[in-house]
């Protein structure tokens, strides 16, 4: 990653309670309650619970997320995560294991005559 | 001509080719490929393949579906749904277990039921016997591994206060294991034509219109 | 050759269409059109009219037959319904009630 001295941790022990915002990267071991918006990548770590809105340039779930998500690029739903809420980005990925009950909006192409 | 004659030994899939349509009720008890286009209602207690040349426009009840074309509709699985690189999908999706692979495009709701209390990476070992997979993937192999883990649950009743890291709880299992597994020699009730659903099973939010 | 094959446990009720061989070992209820050949197996039950190019039948067929070329109804099958193809075969052993028309007027 290019921008690894962006790249903000917040710990397993940590609650934070509000709105996040901010252009670098962030991984969440602990918990995050309120909003988010970040402009690159967040990452919420296994142990990490998020319930939030959330908006980012790309997010990957390894924990539990409720709340909608809005990514510009990507959100990976790893095998470990439990995902809540509805989802709008370009990719979405959800591996097999991983938990999620929400809709999800993605540009689909279809035939013209279907 | 008398090609086609080989065809009654293997009667256990089911081919749509790419210039077929079917527009209609269409339902059975084996794998169904669709290379080609099918409308209206489909309902299998196997797999169904869309295959990148494969149009489904229909509400689909199936054990597992792997879609690499297009689906409009709904998806009803008692066992799994992926969407591979190629699939596109337009629809809600019901089913326990849902894979969506980079690449595939979705519009629409997932429901994979009640999220269980067990950690999210034991669940594909603990949810499908590992004969009735269709397709290979690592968890399938780590599956009988496992299993017996969860056969002998008395070794760790005293832990009250964590929450069962790494082995499953078995009392979450029956959900599937007594529905879709023929194979196993199980007194489950042989399951039913049409597949029983986790989950609320009738919610139909894309409406088909039927060309006719 | 035959790309598509109806399964013995599979059951349709509607309509099938298309451009190929298509081989029936389940049930087919509706219409069945296509531009090539119609294999329907021993296996088989169709409820359908049918408008094919050929077709040969070892199974069970009620409807009405119309096939640009060929309908050949092989032993042990069973057909009920009309049959109207420049060329008709009707094998020794196969059940059929119904009219034959070998004078088709288009082509």
């Amino acid at each position: 990653m290019a921008n690894t001295d962006q790249i903000n941790i917040i710990g397993k022990g940590i609650t934070i309670r509000g709105s996040l915002t901010g252009g670098g990267g962030l991984v969440i071991e602990g918990r995050v309650e309120g909003q988010i918006a970040l402009k690159n990548h967040l990452t919420i770590e296994s142990s990490g619970v998020v319930e939030a809105d959330i908006r980012a340039d790309e997010l990957t779930i390894n924990g539990t997320a409720s709340g909608n998500i809005d990514a510009s690029t990507k959100v990976s739903i790893n095998q470990s995560a439990k995902v809540n809420g509805d989802i709008k980005a370009t990719r979405v990925v959800i591996e097999d294991g991983a938990v999620f009950n929400g809709s999800i909006e993605m540009d689909v192409k279809l035939p013209d005559d279907i | 001509m008398a090609a086609t004659k080989d065809f009654a030994g293997t009667g256990e899939s089911t081919i749509i080719g790419p210039s077929i349509l079917i527009n209609g009720k269409l339902s059975g008890d084996e794998d169904l490929t669709v290379r080609g286009r099918v409308e209206g209602e489909l309902s299998l207690t196997k797999t169904l393949i869309v295959e990148p040349s494969g149009i489904v426009k229909a509400n689909v009840q199936v054990r597992n579906a792997i879609i690499s074309g297009v689906v409009v509709g709904n998806i009803s699985a008692t066992e799994s749904v992926e969407l591979t690189r190629e699939g596109r999908m337009v629809g809600d999706i019901n089913s326990p277990r849902v894979i969506i692979v980079d690449g595939a495009s979705f519009r629409g709701r997932v429901d994979m039921g009640n999220a269980e209390p067990r950690p999210a990476s034991e669940r594909p070992a603990q949810r499908t016997s590992p004969v009735s997979r269709p397709m290979v993937r690592p968890a399938a192999v780590v599956a009988p591994v496992r299993a017996p883990v969860s056969v002998a649950p008395s070794r760790q009743p005293t832990m009250v206060a964590r929450p069962p890291m790494g082995k499953p709880q078995p009392p979450a299992a029956p959900v599937i294991a007594s529905k879709g597994d023929r194979e196993t020699s199980k007194p489950a009730p042989p399951p039913p034509p049409q597949p029983v659903l986790v989950g609320e099973a009738g919610k139909k939010k894309v409406l088909l219109k039927k060309k006719k | 050759m035959a790309n598509t094959v109806i399964g013995s446990s599979i059951t349709i009720d509607g309509e099938i269409s298309g451009d190929e061989d298509l081989v029936i070992q389940g049930t087919v209820k509706g219409k069945i059109s296509l531009k090539e050949s119609l294999f329907v197996e021993a296996s088989a039950s169709v409820e359908a009219d049918i408008e094919v190019q050929n077709v040969e039948i070892t199974g069970k067929v009620t409807g009405n037959i119309a096939a640009t070329d060929k309908v050949e109804l092989k032993a042990d099958c069973r057909v009920v319904g009309d049959v109207r193809a420049p060329r008709i075969l009707i094998a020794d052993g196969a059940s059929f009630k119904g009219n034959v028309d070998m004078d088709v007027k288009e082509r």
